[in-house]
């Protein structure tokens, strides 16, 4: 868990992880919180951020690839591309914001159906500014019954004050290694540094004329 | 400063765009182009219609190290500046260039496209000066090319001359073309580009806005980056020209574009440097009007740049109206408008002190210094420009060597009919050998070898009889002693004029701009040998863009080619 850790090259695994989300609600501090444990006041993602975290899990040494898009409706196609390869995608709402959540199923759950390419990627669901508990218009209740439609993990944290941070990537990491298939993916060829072999389950290798 | 013709979100866009294009240009470089049955190479011949082991070559050639290795990562400062050029907000870096390093780049191209489409900024003032840059690039390219047909009439006289440089262009062409296909290959870039429509005007100015970018270098870069060579790297060229080639922008309006930022930012540059010291140098003005080009660097002592005569007026719009010898009826044509769309897109790249170093000293640098002969035994060596391209703001230069002469002439005239947009010098070396090689060969040919073949009733061209000499009895090769010692010291002195040849573009004399090679015979080695001290020298991987080898007499050993393929990137 020590940050300092993340120049260390070796690892056993390599995941990619996404974080969706409609703007400003607390995406990038999320994964700020997670990957430095600060919490700051952050201008919308421009584009794409990506961070590293190397974690050890389950005696073996991860390295978290995690990429944070923006939420604004401006840079949608872009982070549309990112999707692809991923093994677990954070699906983050406001629980102060209840446009926020109605928009996952309206627009981020779409999304992943229609961008990402691997069928058995682990998703999460995340309300976050639970430090707000005065302000609050999404209930736990809704949040589980959500989940459990979709088929996700379920967890409600606080960037600001730090609540269930951690455990959030961590319960997603879990479950990733859990399964198999995520598991090749994650491991061996992808090891090397440039990356540069698709996904196994890349399908535009094969189509290509 | 600012840049105004892209909207911010557009400027991202464009930004992460050159950062694929150059990773993709990085992948490009490791595979071999024309090249495709290079014996005893049992590492990379890459089996094109797979991405995966394209990338699987890469990494096993360029050692497993580290992202360093990259010219997306940050140490390289390639792409860093040009963010900051462009105005790219800092935090989102680290994202574009873990974008660009990623391995399924091509699918984020698609994405990067569309949102140059999709954010538009819809003000028609922005149209309009896309529109009159795209229009005033457009007759560029046609003052370009009424150019060169000039020149070609001038040179028909050397008709008989012409087989080796038209070879080399024929095989350049193929290169390139062959390139193109395979980025095509790599992806079905004709569906891509079909549902993104981006209007031409947009393509253009995106491109002249990365061209400004590269070109221009911001000052805080050099004392943190000491990578960074100043000026327009090699490698920038190479992702621009992939990027024309993804947003199907032709190349010679690439090369209009290069002409027009090098016009703009000099004549932005003087301005700034005579409001510097309005006095002290007007001597010196008056003196580089005379001497038409001069190496400005070594006058000032800093990165100023050398400027044609008649360049002398300090607006913008007046260096591009003193293009007009080039430009002909461009003036007229586009009007103010265009001019002022050019200004403004270039214009910011007067804000960065070191732009001038990328057109440098060049002229002066190349033709006017005959070579101190730093490295002993070598008596001749000396730069001479060809065609007329000098001195006109060409952002690239091409260096050609001949390896096979009868005469003095032969070194410059196979090069007179290779026309194209750089700014092309031919290299005498070692004439003396040369000449005495190549007539004891021609000698040889024309004696026994061909009496020999008319014997034997075997007609084959000159070359492979040369192949089938191999084989030929010990009486017949006896006939070839004579051709060894020559040749044994022609060999000698090509390999000490490529580690000159080196030298003298490690010292920037060309003006940091991206140098083309071009070479036939000894010449190719000279070449080779001039790559392999790059390469050993340390980090010039933007030093060299292409090259081309035509008769190389080289060995085909496999680990002196990679050892010599890090410094440029499209090989043959």
């Amino acid at each position: 868990m020590d940050p300092s850790a993340s120049s260390q090259p070796e690892f056993d695994y390599l995941f990619k992880l996404l974080m969706i989300g409609d703007s400003g609600v607390g995406k990038s501090s999320l994964l700020l919180r997670f990957t430095s444990d600060a919490f700051e006041d952050l201008s919308p993602t421009i584009g794409v951020d990506f961070k590293v975290k190397m974690v050890a899990m389950g005696g073996k040494k991860l390295k978290l690839a995690i990429w944070d898009t923006a939420g604004q409706e401006r840079f949608r196609t872009l982070t549309s591309s990112y999707y692809r390869g991923a093994q677990g995608i954070i699906m983050v709402y406001d629980v102060t914001r209840r446009d926020t959540f109605i928009n996952l199923s309206n627009v981020w759950a779409k999304e992943i159906d229609l961008y990402s390419t691997n069928q058995d990627c682990i998703k999460m669901l995340v309300g976050n500014k639970v430090d707000k508990e005065s302000e609050r218009t999404v209930s736990k209740k809704e949040g589980i019954d959500f989940a459990r439609e979709y088929g996700c993990l379920f967890l409600e944290c606080s960037a600001k004050t730090r609540v269930n941070v951690q455990q959030c990537f961590e319960e997603l990491v879990l479950k990733i290694l859990e399964t198999p298939s995520l598991l090749a993916e994650g491991s061996a060829g992808v090891k090397n540094i440039f990356r540069q072999k698709p996904p196994p389950a890349d399908a535009s290798t094969g189509s290509c004329c | 400063m600012a840049v105004p013709t892209l909207t911010s979100t557009q400027r991202y866009a464009a930004g992460a765009l050159l950062a694929l294009a150059l990773r993709q240009a990085q992948l490009q470089q490791t595979e071999l182009l024309g090249f495709s049955s290079l014996p005893g190479d049992n590492y990379a011949v890459p089996d094109r219609s797979s991405s995966s082991s394209r990338g699987s070559n890469f990494s096993g050639s360029e050692a497993d190290g580290d992202s360093l290795q990259l010219w997306t990562h940050p140490s390289r400062g390639l792409l860093r500046p040009v963010f900051r050029f462009l105005e790219i907000d800092s935090k989102a870096w680290p994202g574009l260039e873990e974008t660009a390093g990623s391995s399924d780049a091509m699918h984020h191209i698609l994405a990067y496209l569309k949102i140059m489409v999709e954010d538009d900024g819809g003000s028609s003032e922005k149209e309009e000066q896309e529109f009159a840059l795209a229009k005033s690039v457009d007759f560029m390219v046609m003052s370009l090319e009424t150019a060169h047909s000039s020149e070609e009439t001038t040179s028909e006289l050397h008709e008989e001359n012409f087989e080796s440089s038209k070879l080399s262009i024929s095989k350049l062409s193929a290169i390139g073309e062959e390139a193109i296909n395979r980025y095509k290959n790599a992806r079905d870039r004709e569906a891509m580009m079909a549902d993104i429509s981006l209007s031409y005007p947009r393509k253009v100015t995106i491109l002249f806005e990365l061209l400004s970018a590269c070109v221009a270098d911001s000052p805080q870069d050099y004392e943190k980056d000491s990578m960074r060579r100043k000026g327009y790297d090699a490698r920038h060229r190479i992702a621009l020209r992939l990027l024309a080639a993804w947003l199907d922008v032709n190349w010679t309006k690439m090369e209009a574009m290069e002409i027009m930022v090098a016009f703009s930012a000099m004549a932005a540059d003087k301005e700034q440097q005579q409001s510097q010291k309005s006095r002290s140098s007007k001597g010196k003005w008056v003196k580089w009007k005379r001497g038409g080009i001069i190496g400005a660097a070594a006058l000032t002592g800093g990165a100023l740049l050398a400027i044609t005569g008649g360049l002398a007026a300090p607006a913008i719009a007046a260096g591009f109206g003193a293009l007009a010898p080039t430009l002909g009826v461009l003036v007229p044509v586009i009007g103010a408008s265009g001019f002022a769309a050019v200004a403004t897109a270039a214009g910011s790249v007067a804000g960065s002190v070191a732009v001038a170093a990328s057109f440098g000293a060049a002229g002066a640098g190349l033709s006017g210094s005959k070579m101190a002969r730093r490295i002993g035994d070598i008596e001749e060596f000396e730069f001479i420009p060809v065609g007329g391209n000098h001195n006109q703001g060409h952002l690239a230069v091409g260096i050609l060597v001949s390896g096979f002469v009868f005469e003095e002439s032969d070194f410059i005239n196979p090069w007179k009919a290779f026309e194209n947009n750089l700014e092309r010098y031919a290299i005498q070396w070692e004439s003396k050998h040369l000449i005495a090689v190549s007539t004891a060969i021609q000698d040889w040919l024309t004696s026994t070898l061909t009496r020999e073949l008319m014997r034997g009733g075997a007609m084959m061209t000159v070359l492979s009889s040369l192949v089938a000499a191999l084989a030929w009895p010990a009486v017949l090769l006896s006939a070839t002693d004579f051709i060894d010692s020559k040749w044994t010291i022609a060999i000698d002195r090509s390999d000490k004029a490529g580690i000159l040849l080196a030298e003298i573009l490690l010292k920037g004399l060309q003006g940091n701009r991206p140098v083309t090679l071009l070479g036939f015979s000894l010449g190719a080695r000279v070449i080779f040998k001039c790559l392999q001290h790059l390469a050993e020298s340390g980090d010039n991987e933007g030093l060299v863009e292409r090259v081309v080898l035509l008769g190389a007499p080289v060995a085909l050993n496999s680990d002196e080619w990679i050892t010599a393929r890090k410094v440029f990137i499209i090989f043959c």
